[in-house]
């Protein structure tokens, strides 16, 4: 694949590239199961050992190579700590689903880092696929106990960056989220052992 | 051409050969002038000049073989002749070495022309087999060919059968359809000439018919002339008719009168008759009159009966009132005998009772009443007394089941206590027992301290007796001995000193513990899920520290979504104000339609007028020519009724009305057409024609008119 990997080692941009290439199916899976586009506009593609849909609208393939593409280089950074798949309400505005994807920033193999001149992990890039195959099962769980989407919905992703971050060419600042009466169902995580993801779905809870 | 293909072939493939003929350096003649004879040669000549090559090597070697053997041959003959100069020996050796090597160097070309006519061979093998292959698919092509050049001409052969044959059909189908032809003009010839024979036959017929009609017209006017005379005989007749119902209208008088003086006739005898009874009755009554005082007598008689007759009446009334109150005095009476009966009825059955008690009272010795009530009392009282007695009893008894009650619940305290005081007791046992033990433990300590004393003593005793060597060996083995004992004796006591309640206690004391571990687990655990809740709360308060920037992309899908929404809503409202407008607007929206529609309706209505003035126009004037054509004006009053009024009526109420039913036109009756009673029975129940009755009732009353104009 895409991420440098030489010998069990994985560079900052590798690690880089694999949580961007994770959110990318994260978040194709979530606008699948939660339907917010019709089925038949999603392709399935074998990855991490799973069949997973991806879009082939060609507006939310060039959002999420945009979004990702900057997303990594501020992973690289480590000037993201947080990015927020927000699913809202069409013609209310109101933020009815927030999935959180918890960045932390780790020291990965010190020894290694040390001898490379460069901070790597030494992890196994199987053990990290199975963890995010582990996850991916789990979002696709999520669908039994979210509650329905009965309204025109649509996504936006927000990223929870730095303060000292600059803001890039068609990117603009947005308000934080909030949802009333909020459930949180914490996911599995998994690590690259420089980067540790987190996946947290929070959503309206209706009685 | 082959043939030079083949050559050009050759060359190619023996080029790199001659290549390598031409790096060798020429040694001699024949093998250029082979070499040329080679590549000059035409096929023929390959294997014969490789085998030139080869025999000419081996000719040369032979004939290297003939020169040495003359060499060795002059060799000896030097040895036995000349002998030879070192300097010629000295060329001979090196002429032989040059021989040898080229020997050598021939053989090994030799060797390398034959794999090189070798490989050849195997090229031109595998070259003719090529040939071969393909000469073979050449005939297979060919002979392909031929076969299908054969289908091709069985095919073309065919054809040809097939077209002579169309052209025969055509042939034989052509003269057939001259043949229709000519019948068929035929044919036209004969039903012209049959035309024309018609139509003379038809114009014979026409002039014929026309004769006819001229003598029918003819005849229709002779007839009617004849009618006309018949009419005047009708008249005639008419009239002698009229005048014989006047006739029968005196004759009908005359009998009537005739009738008239019949009833007078008898009535006159009537009263004749009846005059003779008044006779005959006067004659009864002068006799009557003659017997008046006995009939005065007699009177006298039927007055007394008659005063008697009243005085029953009366008596029979007061009878019948005497009658009716007894009934009613009956009446009531008889519910009272009910009663009475059943007074008779309660009065034996007490009576039966009344022996009864008394025999009762006489069984118990008491002859008299009041002496069965004082029985009775006594009786009574006695009874009270029981009762009293009785509910002493109960209440007694209520008392003692109390008593047992209380005497009950105190047993079971009392055996409570019993039990306690037994558990008392076995605890005290126990501890007595303990106590034993404890004093078999102290007594058998001391036991063994005084034997240590008692041991001591004796060491004490051995050290100042002052016996060393063998003695003092002895001793510490006692000693030792001494010793062990004790040890085992602790031991026995340690093993003995209360093992049951030290059981107890490690049991008591593995609970506590085990209880005080899961205490400390759980506050573990709390401390944990402190700890994360602390850690969050950090983790909180650190975000909160240091606050991180909410970026997202300008144009994300939320966004585009929100943007198409409001688009959408925008359109939708102006749709819907462009449909209310176009709605409010209505009839303006398209007026040049409307416009054409209204001009194509009013062009439709004029056009509907017309037609209706048209129509009327029509109808009118063919009810004209009708009335004019057969002197009937026909209205229609209803439906299926018609109306006909003739042309030359008096007054406009004389008509007729016919109605049209299944099985055709039937006339119903009017005032007029009861008068025209003939014309109705000769045209209509006899010729059953309705035409026929309307052209009569025409010509009658032409005629009548006619005639009045004439008397006129």
């Amino acid at each position: 694949m895409s991420q440098q990997q030489t010998k069990n080692c994985i560079t900052l941009r590798g690690s880089a590239q694999i949580l961007c290439e994770y959110l990318k199916f994260a978040i194709n899976s979530v606008l699948f199961q939660r339907g917010l586009y019709p089925p038949e506009t999603f392709k399935a593609e074998q990855q991490y050992g799973i069949t997973l849909l991806l879009s082939e609208d060609p507006l939310i393939k060039d959002f999420l190579t945009n979004l990702l593409t900057q997303s990594e280089e501020w992973i690289v950074n480590k000037k993201v700590d947080k990015l927020s798949l927000i699913i809202l309400n069409v013609a209310t505005k109101e933020v009815l689903e927030c999935w959180d994807f918890n960045v932390q920033y780790e020291d990965g193999d010190v020894a290694l880092s040390k001898e490379k001149n460069e901070t790597v992990s030494s992890k196994d890039l199987k053990k990290i696929k199975q963890e995010i195959r582990d996850v991916m099962l789990q979002i696709a769980a999520t669908i039994s106990y979210l509650p329905f989407l009965d309204c025109r919905c649509s996504f936006d992703v927000l990223v929870h960056a730095r303060p000292d971050c600059d803001i890039p060419e068609k990117w603009a600042e947005a308000k934080p989220v909030e949802i009333t009466n909020a459930q949180n169902v914490q996911l599995k995580s998994f690590s690259t052992s420089l980067n540790k993801m987190e996946t947290v779905v929070s959503y309206k809870l209706t009685d | 051409m082959a043939k030079e293909s083949d050559v050009s072939l050759f060359n190619d493939v023996l080029e790199p050969f001659r290549r390598v003929i031409n790096t060798d350096p020429p040694k001699d003649r024949l093998s250029v002038s082979a070499k040329l004879n080679f590549s000059e040669s035409n096929n023929q000549s390959i294997k014969e000049g490789i085998t030139n090559l080869s025999n000419l090597g081996k000719r040369k070697i032979s004939c290297g073989e003939i020169a040495e053997t003359p060499g060795k041959r002059t060799r000896s003959d030097s040895t036995s002749s000349v002998p030879p100069s070192p300097w010629e020996a000295k060329r001979l050796k090196i002429d032989l070495i040059g021989a040898k090597a080229q020997i050598i160097k021939l053989e090994a070309r030799i060797n390398h022309q034959h794999a090189i006519r070798k490989e050849m061979q195997i090229l031109f093998e595998e070259e003719k087999a090529c040939l071969l292959e393909q000469h073979k698919r050449d005939e297979r092509t060919i002979s392909d060919l031929d076969d299908r050049l054969q289908i091709v001409r069985k095919r073309e052969q065919d054809l040809r059968e097939e077209f002579t044959e169309s052209m025969k059909e055509f042939k034989d189908t052509k003269a057939k359809w001259e043949k229709d032809r000519m019948e068929l003009q035929k044919q036209v010839a004969e039903l012209k000439d049959q035309l024309l024979q018609a139509n003379v036959s038809c114009k014979d017929q026409v002039s014929e018919m026309q004769k006819d009609m001229n003598e029918l017209l003819a005849a229709l006017e002779d007839a009617q002339e004849e009618s006309q005379l018949l009419k005047g005989e009708v008249e005639k007749l008419k009239t002698k008719a009229d005048q014989c119902t006047s006739l029968r209208a005196q004759l009908e008088k005359q009998t009537f009168e005739l009738q008239q003086a019949t009833n007078k006739l008898k009535e006159i005898e009537y009263e004749r008759d009846s005059y003779k009874d008044w006779q005959q009755q006067a004659k009864t009554a002068q006799k009557r009159l003659s017997n008046m005082a006995e009939l005065e007598k007699e009177v006298g008689r039927l007055r007394a009966a008659e005063r008697t007759l009243r005085d029953a009446v009366c008596n029979k009334l007061l009878l019948e009132e005497h009658v009716h109150i007894l009934s009613s005095k009956v009446d009531t009476l008889q519910p009272m005998q009910q009663e009475l009966h059943e007074a008779k009825v309660k009065i034996s059955t007490l009576e039966s009772s009344l022996e009864e008690w008394r025999s009762a009272a006489r069984g118990h010795g008491v002859e008299s009443a009041r002496a069965l009530s004082s029985a009775l009392d006594n009786a009574l009282s006695g009874q009270l007394t029981a009762v009293a007695g009785a509910t002493q009893a109960e209440s007694q008894m209520v008392q003692l089941t109390e008593e047992l009650a209380t005497v009950k619940f105190e047993r079971d305290k009392v055996t409570t206590k019993l039990n306690d005081l037994q558990n008392v007791k076995k605890n005290q046992e126990s501890l007595i027992h303990r106590l034993q033990k404890r004093l078999l433990i102290v007594t058998r300590e001391r036991d063994s301290y005084r034997q240590q004393l008692d041991s001591y003593e004796k060491e004490l005793t051995v050290t100042l007796s002052g016996d060393v060597g063998a003695g003092s060996a002895a001793l510490l083995s006692a000693r030792v001995e001494q010793l062990e004992r004790s040890l085992q004796s602790y031991r026995d006591l340690l093993a003995t000193h209360d093992q049951e309640s030290q059981t107890k206690a490690l049991e008591t004391a593995r609970a506590e513990a085990s209880k005080y571990r899961e205490e400390a687990e759980m506050a573990k655990r709390e401390a944990s899920k402190l700890r994360a809740q602390r850690d969050q709360l950090h983790a909180h308060l650190d975000k909160l520290a240091a606050p991180t920037k909410v970026l997202h992309m300008a144009d994300n899908p939320a966004a585009m979504a929100q943007k198409q929404m409001q688009s959408d809503l925008v359109s939708a409202q102006e749709e819907i104000k462009n449909l209310k407008t176009a709605l409010r607007e209505g009839s303006r929206a398209c007026p040049e339609e409307v416009q054409e529609l209204k001009k194509t309706l009013e062009n439709s209505r004029i056009k509907l007028q017309r037609m209706k003035e048209e129509f009327t126009a029509s109808a009118q004037e063919y009810r004209d020519v009708c009335y004019m054509l057969l002197g009937y004006k026909i209205d229609r009053t209803g439906h299926k009724n018609y109306r006909i009024s003739n042309m030359y009526a008096d007054s406009a109420e004389e008509y007729l009305t016919f109605t049209l039913c299944e099985d055709g036109i039937e006339m119903v009756h009017t005032d007029y057409s009861t008068s025209l009673g003939e014309l109705v029975e000769l045209h209509l129940h006899q010729h059953r024609s309705i035409p026929v009755f309307l052209s009569a009732l025409t010509m009658d009353l032409f005629t009548r008119t006619t005639m009045q104009q004439e008397i006129v």
